[in-house]
Protein backbone atom coordinates (compact mmCIF):
# COMPACT_ATOMS: atom_id res chain seq x y z
CA UNK A 1 0.00 0.00 0.00
CA UNK A 2 3.42 2.42 0.87
CA UNK A 3 6.36 2.43 -1.06
CA UNK A 4 9.38 4.69 -0.77
CA UNK A 5 11.83 4.38 -3.38
CA UNK A 6 15.09 5.71 -2.85
CA UNK A 7 13.73 9.17 -0.65
CA UNK A 8 16.12 11.35 0.40
CA UNK A 9 14.80 14.62 1.83
CA UNK A 10 17.42 17.58 2.25
CA UNK A 11 15.41 20.64 3.45
CA UNK A 12 16.54 24.39 2.30
CA UNK A 13 18.57 24.88 5.40
CA UNK A 14 20.69 21.81 4.51
CA UNK A 15 19.25 19.69 7.00
CA UNK A 16 19.32 15.94 5.77
CA UNK A 17 16.41 14.63 7.36
CA UNK A 18 16.72 11.20 5.21
CA UNK A 19 18.91 9.28 2.93
CA UNK A 20 18.09 7.02 0.71
CA UNK A 21 14.96 5.20 1.99
CA UNK A 22 13.30 2.80 0.85
CA UNK A 23 9.95 0.48 2.51
CA UNK A 24 7.08 -1.23 1.56
CA UNK A 25 3.98 -1.44 3.81
CA UNK A 26 1.42 -3.33 3.01
CA UNK A 27 -2.34 -2.89 3.52
CA UNK A 28 -3.78 -3.53 6.98
CA UNK A 29 -0.30 -2.87 8.47
CA UNK A 30 0.35 -1.76 12.12
CA UNK A 31 3.86 0.09 12.01
CA UNK A 32 5.90 1.36 14.86
CA UNK A 33 9.04 4.31 13.65
CA UNK A 34 11.12 4.76 16.26
CA UNK A 35 14.12 6.31 17.02
CA UNK A 36 16.20 9.21 18.79
CA UNK A 37 13.99 13.23 18.21
CA UNK A 38 15.26 14.22 15.09
CA UNK A 39 16.27 10.88 13.18
CA UNK A 40 13.60 11.66 10.76
CA UNK A 41 10.81 10.63 11.77
CA UNK A 42 8.45 13.05 11.48
CA UNK A 43 9.86 14.00 7.81
CA UNK A 44 8.79 10.31 7.33
CA UNK A 45 5.49 10.92 8.02
CA UNK A 46 4.59 14.31 6.60
CA UNK A 47 5.59 12.37 3.37
CA UNK A 48 2.98 10.28 3.58
CA UNK A 49 0.29 12.88 3.77
CA UNK A 50 2.00 14.65 1.13
CA UNK A 51 2.90 17.59 3.65
CA UNK A 52 6.81 17.37 1.82
CA UNK A 53 7.43 16.17 -0.86
CA UNK A 54 11.16 14.46 -1.08
CA UNK A 55 13.84 15.98 -2.73
CA UNK A 56 14.85 12.81 -4.80
CA UNK A 57 13.11 9.46 -4.86
CA UNK A 58 9.34 8.13 -5.14
CA UNK A 59 6.51 8.10 -2.78
CA UNK A 60 3.56 6.12 -3.70
CA UNK A 61 0.49 5.19 -1.88
CA UNK A 62 -2.03 3.12 -3.34
CA UNK A 63 -0.33 3.22 -6.49
CA UNK A 64 -0.51 6.69 -6.84
CA UNK A 65 2.33 8.69 -7.29
CA UNK A 66 2.69 11.26 -4.41
CA UNK A 67 5.79 13.63 -6.17
CA UNK A 68 4.04 13.70 -9.29
CA UNK A 69 0.89 14.71 -7.99
CA UNK A 70 -0.88 17.68 -8.66
CA UNK A 71 -1.64 20.01 -6.38
CA UNK A 72 -5.09 20.04 -7.00
CA UNK A 73 -5.21 16.10 -6.57
CA UNK A 74 -3.80 16.69 -2.89
CA UNK A 75 -6.79 17.65 -1.32
CA UNK A 76 -8.31 14.06 -2.75
CA UNK A 77 -5.51 11.92 -1.50
CA UNK A 78 -5.89 13.55 2.20
CA UNK A 79 -9.39 12.92 2.73
CA UNK A 80 -8.10 9.00 1.89
CA UNK A 81 -5.31 9.62 4.82
CA UNK A 82 -6.20 10.46 8.93
CA UNK A 83 -3.81 12.06 10.54
CA UNK A 84 -3.09 12.04 14.30
CA UNK A 85 -0.78 14.88 16.21
CA UNK A 86 0.71 15.13 19.03
CA UNK A 87 -0.88 18.23 20.40
CA UNK A 88 -4.38 17.26 18.62
CA UNK A 89 -4.79 20.48 16.66
CA UNK A 90 -8.60 20.30 17.69
CA UNK A 91 -10.36 24.37 16.93
CA UNK A 92 -10.65 25.79 20.34
CA UNK A 93 -13.79 27.48 19.58
CA UNK A 94 -15.58 24.55 18.13
CA UNK A 95 -17.19 22.06 20.47
CA UNK A 96 -16.53 18.22 19.98
CA UNK A 97 -19.16 17.47 17.79
CA UNK A 98 -18.28 20.55 15.54
CA UNK A 99 -14.78 19.81 15.33
CA UNK A 100 -15.50 16.46 14.29
CA UNK A 101 -18.22 17.62 11.79
CA UNK A 102 -15.71 19.85 10.35
CA UNK A 103 -14.02 17.49 8.31
CA UNK A 104 -17.02 16.49 7.02
CA UNK A 105 -18.28 19.89 6.41
CA UNK A 106 -15.30 21.36 4.54
CA UNK A 107 -15.78 18.44 1.71
CA UNK A 108 -18.38 19.10 1.24
CA UNK A 109 -20.71 16.56 2.38
CA UNK A 110 -24.54 16.85 3.17
CA UNK A 111 -25.94 18.14 6.27
CA UNK A 112 -27.82 15.29 7.86
CA UNK A 113 -25.00 12.50 6.52
CA UNK A 114 -22.43 14.97 8.23
CA UNK A 115 -24.59 14.50 11.88
CA UNK A 116 -25.26 11.21 11.37
CA UNK A 117 -21.06 10.24 10.74
CA UNK A 118 -20.11 12.70 13.06
CA UNK A 119 -22.20 11.05 16.11
CA UNK A 120 -21.46 7.21 14.73
CA UNK A 121 -17.87 8.10 14.93
CA UNK A 122 -18.10 9.77 18.49
CA UNK A 123 -19.71 6.55 19.96
CA UNK A 124 -16.96 4.65 18.33
CA UNK A 125 -14.28 6.89 20.69
CA UNK A 126 -16.75 6.27 23.47
CA UNK A 127 -17.27 10.37 23.57
CA UNK A 128 -20.86 10.33 22.60
CA UNK A 129 -21.48 12.23 25.91
CA UNK A 130 -19.26 14.70 25.49
CA UNK A 131 -20.25 16.32 22.10
CA UNK A 132 -21.12 19.93 23.20
CA UNK A 133 -18.05 20.15 25.88
CA UNK A 134 -15.34 22.46 24.12
CA UNK A 135 -11.95 20.90 23.68
CA UNK A 136 -10.32 22.93 26.83
CA UNK A 137 -13.21 21.14 29.13
CA UNK A 138 -11.64 17.75 27.84
CA UNK A 139 -8.70 15.71 29.50
CA UNK A 140 -5.78 15.36 27.43
CA UNK A 141 -6.86 11.79 26.49
CA UNK A 142 -10.57 13.32 25.68
CA UNK A 143 -8.80 15.52 23.58
CA UNK A 144 -7.09 12.78 21.55
CA UNK A 145 -9.93 10.78 20.82
CA UNK A 146 -11.37 13.84 19.64
CA UNK A 147 -8.66 13.87 17.48
CA UNK A 148 -8.66 10.17 16.07
CA UNK A 149 -12.40 10.65 15.74
CA UNK A 150 -11.68 13.46 13.13
CA UNK A 151 -9.09 11.88 11.58
CA UNK A 152 -11.27 8.43 11.01
CA UNK A 153 -14.61 10.02 10.05
CA UNK A 154 -13.78 9.66 6.53
CA UNK A 155 -13.27 6.43 6.57
CA UNK A 156 -9.58 6.37 5.24
CA UNK A 157 -7.33 3.57 4.19
CA UNK A 158 -4.47 5.27 6.31
CA UNK A 159 -3.96 6.29 9.60
CA UNK A 160 -0.66 8.34 10.26
CA UNK A 161 0.28 9.58 13.71
CA UNK A 162 2.81 11.97 15.15
CA UNK A 163 3.46 10.55 18.53
CA UNK A 164 -0.25 10.28 19.70
CA UNK A 165 0.32 9.71 23.14
CA UNK A 166 3.43 11.95 23.45
CA UNK A 167 1.30 14.38 25.64
CA UNK A 168 -0.59 11.56 27.70
CA UNK A 169 0.23 9.80 31.20
CA UNK A 170 0.49 5.60 30.57
CA UNK A 171 -2.97 4.62 31.70
CA UNK A 172 -4.66 7.49 28.74
CA UNK A 173 -2.11 6.34 25.80
CA UNK A 174 -2.77 2.51 26.77
CA UNK A 175 -6.88 4.36 26.00
CA UNK A 176 -5.67 5.74 22.66
CA UNK A 177 -3.73 2.39 21.68
CA UNK A 178 -6.47 0.36 22.25
CA UNK A 179 -8.73 2.59 20.07
CA UNK A 180 -5.85 2.41 17.97
CA UNK A 181 -5.75 -1.19 17.73
CA UNK A 182 -9.63 -1.29 17.34
CA UNK A 183 -9.23 0.77 14.33
CA UNK A 184 -6.43 -1.03 12.75
CA UNK A 185 -8.55 -4.32 13.14
CA UNK A 186 -11.08 -3.05 11.00
CA UNK A 187 -8.93 -2.71 8.32
CA UNK A 188 -6.68 0.16 8.57
CA UNK A 189 -3.27 0.44 7.71
CA UNK A 190 -1.57 2.91 10.76
CA UNK A 191 1.88 3.82 10.73
CA UNK A 192 2.87 5.91 14.45
CA UNK A 193 6.07 7.35 15.13
CA UNK A 194 6.28 7.02 18.82
CA UNK A 195 9.26 7.15 21.88
CA UNK A 196 6.59 5.34 24.16
CA UNK A 197 8.59 2.16 24.40
CA UNK A 198 6.20 0.03 26.71
CA UNK A 199 3.94 0.10 24.22
CA UNK A 200 5.62 -0.72 21.62
CA UNK A 201 7.65 -4.00 23.50
CA UNK A 202 3.90 -4.63 24.26
CA UNK A 203 2.02 -4.47 21.28
CA UNK A 204 4.78 -6.64 19.46
CA UNK A 205 3.73 -5.43 15.88
CA UNK A 206 6.14 -4.40 12.93
CA UNK A 207 8.87 -1.61 14.11
CA UNK A 208 11.01 0.55 11.91
CA UNK A 209 14.39 2.32 13.26
CA UNK A 210 15.20 5.52 11.77
CA UNK A 211 18.48 7.13 12.71
CA UNK A 212 20.39 9.71 11.45
CA UNK A 213 17.57 10.16 8.29
CA UNK A 214 18.26 5.58 7.41
CA UNK A 215 16.52 2.38 8.29
CA UNK A 216 18.51 1.15 10.71
CA UNK A 217 16.12 -1.71 11.86
CA UNK A 218 12.79 -2.89 10.16
CA UNK A 219 11.59 -6.10 12.45
CA UNK A 220 8.41 -7.95 12.11
CA UNK A 221 7.06 -7.94 15.87
CA UNK A 222 9.90 -5.76 17.25
CA UNK A 223 10.61 -3.91 20.35
CA UNK A 224 11.11 -0.59 21.23
CA UNK A 225 14.86 -1.71 21.16
CA UNK A 226 16.68 1.64 22.76
CA UNK A 227 17.99 1.63 26.15
CA UNK A 228 16.04 4.18 28.91
CA UNK B 1 -20.72 23.43 -3.23
CA UNK B 2 -24.39 24.14 -2.49
CA UNK B 3 -23.91 21.93 1.10
CA UNK B 4 -20.78 24.59 1.42
CA UNK B 5 -22.14 28.03 1.07
CA UNK B 6 -24.04 28.43 4.06
CA UNK B 7 -20.28 27.64 5.50
CA UNK B 8 -18.94 30.69 3.14
CA UNK B 9 -21.39 32.75 3.95
CA UNK B 10 -21.00 32.55 7.58
CA UNK B 11 -17.45 32.62 7.39
CA UNK B 12 -17.54 35.80 5.28
CA UNK B 13 -19.69 37.70 7.91
CA UNK B 14 -17.39 36.22 10.74
CA UNK B 15 -14.30 37.51 9.21
CA UNK B 16 -15.25 40.87 8.32
CA UNK B 17 -16.78 41.21 12.10
CA UNK B 18 -13.03 40.26 13.30
CA UNK B 19 -11.07 43.39 12.01
CA UNK B 20 -14.00 46.07 12.04
CA UNK B 21 -11.96 49.16 11.52
CA UNK B 22 -9.67 47.36 8.73
CA UNK B 23 -12.75 46.40 7.50
CA UNK B 24 -14.15 50.38 7.23
CA UNK B 25 -10.80 51.37 6.16
CA UNK B 26 -10.56 49.18 3.34
CA UNK B 27 -14.50 50.23 2.66
CA UNK B 28 -14.18 53.83 2.73
CA UNK B 29 -10.55 53.93 0.52
CA UNK B 30 -12.21 52.03 -2.30
CA UNK B 31 -15.35 54.39 -2.31
CA UNK B 32 -12.55 57.49 -2.33
CA UNK B 33 -10.94 56.24 -4.95
CA UNK B 34 -14.25 55.49 -6.93
CA UNK B 35 -16.13 58.58 -5.90
CA UNK B 36 -12.56 60.27 -7.44
CA UNK B 37 -13.45 58.36 -10.58
CA UNK B 38 -16.99 59.05 -10.80
CA UNK B 39 -17.07 62.80 -10.58
CA UNK B 40 -13.98 62.64 -12.79
CA UNK B 41 -15.90 60.78 -15.38
CA UNK B 42 -18.81 63.23 -14.71
CA UNK B 43 -16.61 66.05 -14.96
CA UNK B 44 -14.79 65.06 -18.14
CA UNK B 45 -18.14 63.65 -20.14
CA UNK B 46 -19.26 67.26 -19.17
CA UNK B 47 -16.60 68.93 -21.10
CA UNK B 48 -16.54 67.10 -23.95
CA UNK B 49 -20.36 67.89 -24.03
CA UNK B 50 -18.91 71.52 -23.35
CA UNK B 51 -16.61 71.83 -26.22
CA UNK B 52 -19.04 69.57 -28.91
CA UNK B 53 -21.75 72.80 -28.19
CA UNK B 54 -18.94 74.97 -28.80
CA UNK B 55 -17.46 73.63 -31.48
CA UNK B 56 -21.07 73.54 -33.20
CA UNK B 57 -20.98 77.60 -33.07
CA UNK B 58 -21.38 78.38 -36.65
CA UNK B 59 -20.21 81.78 -36.02
CA UNK B 60 -17.06 83.49 -36.71
CA UNK B 61 -15.97 86.86 -35.56
CA UNK B 62 -13.65 88.61 -37.85
CA UNK B 63 -12.26 92.32 -37.28
CA UNK B 64 -11.52 94.97 -39.40
CA UNK B 65 -8.11 97.05 -39.05
CA UNK B 66 -9.24 100.69 -37.77
CA UNK B 67 -7.82 101.94 -40.82
CA UNK B 68 -10.18 100.49 -43.11
CA UNK B 69 -12.31 103.06 -44.82
CA UNK B 70 -16.11 101.99 -44.47
CA UNK B 71 -16.06 101.51 -48.08
CA UNK B 72 -12.64 99.31 -48.06
CA UNK B 73 -14.90 97.42 -45.65
CA UNK B 74 -17.63 96.55 -47.96
CA UNK B 75 -14.86 94.99 -49.99
CA UNK B 76 -14.06 93.00 -47.59
CA UNK B 77 -17.30 92.04 -46.92
CA UNK B 78 -18.65 90.95 -50.32
CA UNK B 79 -15.10 89.30 -50.38
CA UNK B 80 -16.58 86.73 -47.61
CA UNK B 81 -19.89 86.61 -48.86
CA UNK B 82 -18.53 85.11 -51.77
CA UNK B 83 -16.53 82.24 -50.28
CA UNK B 84 -17.78 79.03 -50.00
CA UNK B 85 -20.03 77.81 -46.97
CA UNK B 86 -20.62 81.04 -46.34
CA UNK B 87 -24.31 81.56 -45.17
CA UNK B 88 -24.54 85.22 -43.93
CA UNK B 89 -22.11 88.28 -43.09
CA UNK B 90 -22.91 90.75 -41.04
CA UNK B 91 -21.38 94.01 -39.86
CA UNK B 92 -21.36 95.41 -36.89
CA UNK B 93 -19.89 98.82 -37.17
CA UNK B 94 -17.55 100.36 -34.39
CA UNK B 95 -20.84 102.44 -34.03
CA UNK B 96 -23.04 99.93 -33.22
CA UNK B 97 -20.42 98.34 -30.77
CA UNK B 98 -19.73 100.81 -29.13
CA UNK B 99 -23.35 101.61 -28.30
CA UNK B 100 -23.98 97.88 -27.61
CA UNK B 101 -21.56 98.45 -24.91
CA UNK B 102 -22.96 101.85 -23.69
CA UNK B 103 -25.96 100.31 -23.08
CA UNK B 104 -24.79 97.54 -20.99
CA UNK B 105 -22.67 100.11 -19.14
CA UNK B 106 -25.84 102.63 -18.91
CA UNK B 107 -24.94 105.21 -20.81
CA UNK B 108 -25.48 107.17 -24.26
CA UNK B 109 -22.97 107.22 -27.22
CA UNK B 110 -22.40 110.70 -27.10
CA UNK B 111 -21.10 110.41 -23.36
CA UNK B 112 -19.28 106.90 -23.71
CA UNK B 113 -16.92 108.22 -26.48
CA UNK B 114 -16.28 110.85 -24.36
CA UNK B 115 -15.42 108.67 -21.71
CA UNK B 116 -13.21 106.52 -23.62
CA UNK B 117 -11.45 110.10 -24.66
CA UNK B 118 -12.93 111.65 -27.79
CA UNK B 119 -12.32 108.57 -30.36
CA UNK B 120 -13.83 105.17 -30.79
CA UNK B 121 -10.91 102.32 -30.31
CA UNK B 122 -13.50 100.00 -31.18
CA UNK B 123 -13.30 97.94 -34.71
CA UNK B 124 -15.83 96.93 -37.11
CA UNK B 125 -16.13 93.42 -36.49
CA UNK B 126 -18.05 91.10 -39.33
CA UNK B 127 -20.12 87.99 -37.49
CA UNK B 128 -20.02 85.29 -40.86
CA UNK B 129 -22.57 82.30 -40.50
CA UNK B 130 -21.06 79.09 -41.66
CA UNK B 131 -23.77 76.80 -42.93
CA UNK B 132 -21.42 73.45 -42.00
CA UNK B 133 -19.70 73.78 -38.88
CA UNK B 134 -16.91 71.64 -40.12
CA UNK B 135 -15.96 74.48 -42.29
CA UNK B 136 -15.45 76.75 -39.32
CA UNK B 137 -12.06 76.28 -39.03
CA UNK B 138 -10.91 76.75 -42.09
CA UNK B 139 -13.14 79.25 -43.36
CA UNK B 140 -11.92 81.42 -40.41
CA UNK B 141 -8.31 80.54 -41.63
CA UNK B 142 -9.53 81.81 -45.20
CA UNK B 143 -11.27 85.04 -43.52
CA UNK B 144 -7.98 85.44 -41.25
CA UNK B 145 -5.60 85.78 -44.72
CA UNK B 146 -8.09 88.66 -46.30
CA UNK B 147 -6.33 91.93 -46.35
CA UNK B 148 -7.51 94.28 -43.78
CA UNK B 149 -8.51 91.83 -41.21
CA UNK B 150 -6.30 91.22 -38.36
CA UNK B 151 -7.49 88.72 -36.05
CA UNK B 152 -10.50 86.33 -36.07
CA UNK B 153 -12.13 84.72 -33.25
CA UNK B 154 -14.21 80.84 -32.95
CA UNK B 155 -15.29 78.66 -30.87
CA UNK B 156 -12.44 76.95 -31.45
CA UNK B 157 -10.36 79.24 -29.39
CA UNK B 158 -12.08 78.16 -26.19
CA UNK B 159 -12.63 74.94 -27.11
CA UNK B 160 -8.54 74.21 -27.45
CA UNK B 161 -8.44 75.49 -24.17
CA UNK B 162 -11.08 73.72 -22.61
CA UNK B 163 -9.41 70.52 -24.27
CA UNK B 164 -5.92 71.37 -22.99
CA UNK B 165 -7.09 71.37 -19.91
CA UNK B 166 -9.54 68.21 -19.56
CA UNK B 167 -6.15 66.80 -20.86
CA UNK B 168 -4.29 68.02 -17.60
CA UNK B 169 -7.31 67.00 -15.39
CA UNK B 170 -7.49 63.22 -17.27
CA UNK B 171 -3.86 63.09 -16.46
CA UNK B 172 -3.83 64.27 -12.94
CA UNK B 173 -7.82 62.34 -12.23
CA UNK B 174 -6.17 59.20 -13.50
CA UNK B 175 -3.06 59.46 -10.75
CA UNK B 176 -5.39 60.11 -8.00
CA UNK B 177 -7.29 57.48 -9.15
CA UNK B 178 -4.53 55.12 -9.29
CA UNK B 179 -2.88 55.87 -6.42
CA UNK B 180 -5.79 55.36 -4.60
CA UNK B 181 -6.82 52.24 -6.33
CA UNK B 182 -3.26 50.76 -5.08
CA UNK B 183 -4.18 51.97 -1.33
CA UNK B 184 -7.43 50.06 -1.30
CA UNK B 185 -5.96 47.00 -3.36
CA UNK B 186 -3.44 47.08 -0.42
CA UNK B 187 -5.54 47.48 2.71
CA UNK B 188 -7.73 44.49 1.20
CA UNK B 189 -4.89 42.51 0.93
CA UNK B 190 -3.91 43.45 4.41
CA UNK B 191 -7.00 42.69 5.85
CA UNK B 192 -7.94 38.83 3.88
CA UNK B 193 -4.02 38.64 4.86
CA UNK B 194 -5.12 38.92 8.96
CA UNK B 195 -8.45 36.60 8.63
CA UNK B 196 -6.22 34.33 7.01
CA UNK B 197 -3.54 34.62 9.61
CA UNK B 198 -6.14 34.46 12.54
CA UNK B 199 -7.85 31.23 10.70
CA UNK B 200 -4.65 29.98 10.57
CA UNK B 201 -5.09 26.40 12.60
CA UNK B 202 -8.56 26.17 11.18
CA UNK B 203 -6.91 26.28 7.77
CA UNK B 204 -4.13 24.23 8.70
CA UNK B 205 -7.11 21.51 9.65
CA UNK B 206 -9.00 22.38 6.56
CA UNK B 207 -6.13 21.46 4.57
CA UNK B 208 -5.29 17.96 6.31
CA UNK B 209 -8.50 16.57 5.81
CA UNK B 210 -8.98 17.43 2.31
CA UNK B 211 -10.72 20.31 1.59
CA UNK B 212 -10.39 21.89 -1.52
CA UNK B 213 -7.99 24.66 -2.21
CA UNK B 214 -10.97 26.53 -3.61
CA UNK B 215 -13.37 25.80 -1.04
CA UNK B 216 -10.66 27.02 1.76
CA UNK B 217 -10.30 30.41 -0.82
CA UNK B 218 -13.90 31.01 -1.02
CA UNK B 219 -14.57 32.83 1.69
CA UNK B 220 -11.55 35.12 1.52
CA UNK B 221 -12.67 35.91 -1.89
CA UNK B 222 -16.22 36.69 -1.19
CA UNK B 223 -14.62 38.66 1.19
CA UNK B 224 -12.82 41.17 -0.69
CA UNK B 225 -15.40 41.06 -3.11
CA UNK B 226 -17.97 42.23 -0.71
CA UNK B 227 -15.66 44.96 1.12
CA UNK B 228 -15.00 46.22 -3.05
CA UNK B 229 -18.90 46.11 -3.67
CA UNK B 230 -19.65 48.37 -0.56
CA UNK B 231 -16.65 50.55 -1.46
CA UNK B 232 -17.98 50.74 -4.97
CA UNK B 233 -21.63 50.90 -3.76
CA UNK B 234 -21.32 53.84 -1.33
CA UNK B 235 -19.11 55.64 -4.17
CA UNK B 236 -21.63 55.48 -6.38
CA UNK B 237 -24.35 56.44 -4.26
CA UNK B 238 -22.30 59.41 -3.13
CA UNK B 239 -21.29 60.17 -6.92
CA UNK B 240 -25.78 60.04 -7.60
CA UNK B 241 -26.40 62.26 -4.90
CA UNK B 242 -23.56 64.76 -5.39
CA UNK B 243 -23.79 64.86 -9.06
CA UNK B 244 -27.41 65.63 -8.93
CA UNK B 245 -27.17 68.14 -6.52
CA UNK B 246 -24.68 69.89 -8.88
CA UNK B 247 -26.95 69.58 -11.75
CA UNK B 248 -29.28 71.33 -10.12
CA UNK B 249 -27.35 74.31 -8.61
CA UNK B 250 -26.01 74.89 -12.33
CA UNK B 251 -29.05 74.70 -14.02
CA UNK B 252 -30.82 77.32 -11.47
CA UNK B 253 -27.86 79.62 -11.31
CA UNK B 254 -25.72 79.06 -14.23
CA UNK B 255 -28.65 78.52 -16.96
CA UNK B 256 -26.17 78.77 -19.77
CA UNK B 257 -24.25 75.99 -19.08
CA UNK B 258 -25.46 72.58 -20.78
CA UNK B 259 -25.21 69.90 -18.21
CA UNK B 260 -24.98 65.96 -19.60
CA UNK B 261 -27.81 64.04 -18.28
CA UNK B 262 -27.81 61.18 -19.72
CA UNK B 263 -29.27 58.03 -17.77
CA UNK B 264 -27.61 55.64 -19.92
CA UNK B 265 -23.88 57.12 -19.00
CA UNK B 266 -25.48 57.53 -15.16
CA UNK B 267 -26.02 53.70 -15.40
CA UNK B 268 -22.77 53.03 -16.94
CA UNK B 269 -21.02 54.60 -14.27
CA UNK B 270 -22.52 53.15 -11.42
CA UNK B 271 -22.27 49.68 -12.86
CA UNK B 272 -18.80 50.88 -13.82
CA UNK B 273 -18.03 51.58 -9.90
CA UNK B 274 -19.99 48.63 -8.71
CA UNK B 275 -17.06 46.54 -11.15
CA UNK B 276 -14.22 48.54 -10.11
CA UNK B 277 -15.15 47.87 -6.31
CA UNK B 278 -15.14 44.34 -7.14
CA UNK B 279 -12.81 44.08 -8.68
CA UNK B 280 -10.68 45.82 -6.59
CA UNK B 281 -11.57 43.61 -3.62
CA UNK B 282 -10.80 40.41 -5.79
CA UNK B 283 -6.97 41.91 -6.37
CA UNK B 284 -6.75 42.38 -2.70
CA UNK B 285 -8.04 39.24 -1.85
CA UNK B 286 -5.93 37.40 -4.84
CA UNK B 287 -3.01 39.36 -3.78
CA UNK B 288 -2.99 38.10 -0.12
CA UNK B 289 -4.46 34.21 -0.88
CA UNK B 290 -1.43 33.69 -3.25
CA UNK B 291 1.41 33.90 -0.46
CA UNK B 292 -0.72 31.86 1.90
CA UNK B 293 -2.41 28.86 0.71
CA UNK B 294 -0.03 27.86 -2.13
CA UNK B 295 0.14 24.27 -1.44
Amino acid sequence: MIQLTNVSKIYPNGARALVDVNLKIGKGNFVFLVGPSGAGKSTLIKLLYREEIPTRGQVQINSKNLVRMREREVPYLRRSIGVIFQDFKLLPNKTVFENVAFALEVIGVAKREVRNRTLLTLELVGLKAKERAYPHELSGGEQQRVCVARAIINNPALLVADEPTGNLDPDTAWDIMDLLYDINKRGTTIVMATHARAIVNKMQKRVIAIENGRVARDEEKGGYGYDA
Amino acid sequence: MLNSSGYIFRETINSMRRNPWLSLASVVTVMVSLMILGYSIFFLANASNLAKSFESELEIGAFVETSFTPEEVQDVKSQIEQMQGVDSVTLVTKEQALEDIGKTLGSTQSNIISDVGGTNPLPDMFTVKVTNPQNVVALADSVKALPGIYKVRYGQDFVDQLLKFTQWLRWIGFGVVAAFGVAAVVLISINVKMNVFSRRREIQIMKLVGASNSFIRWPFLIEGLALGLVGGALAAVIVGIGYNWITVYVQTSLTFLPVVQNEVLFRQVSVGLLLGGMAMGALGSIFSLQKFLRA
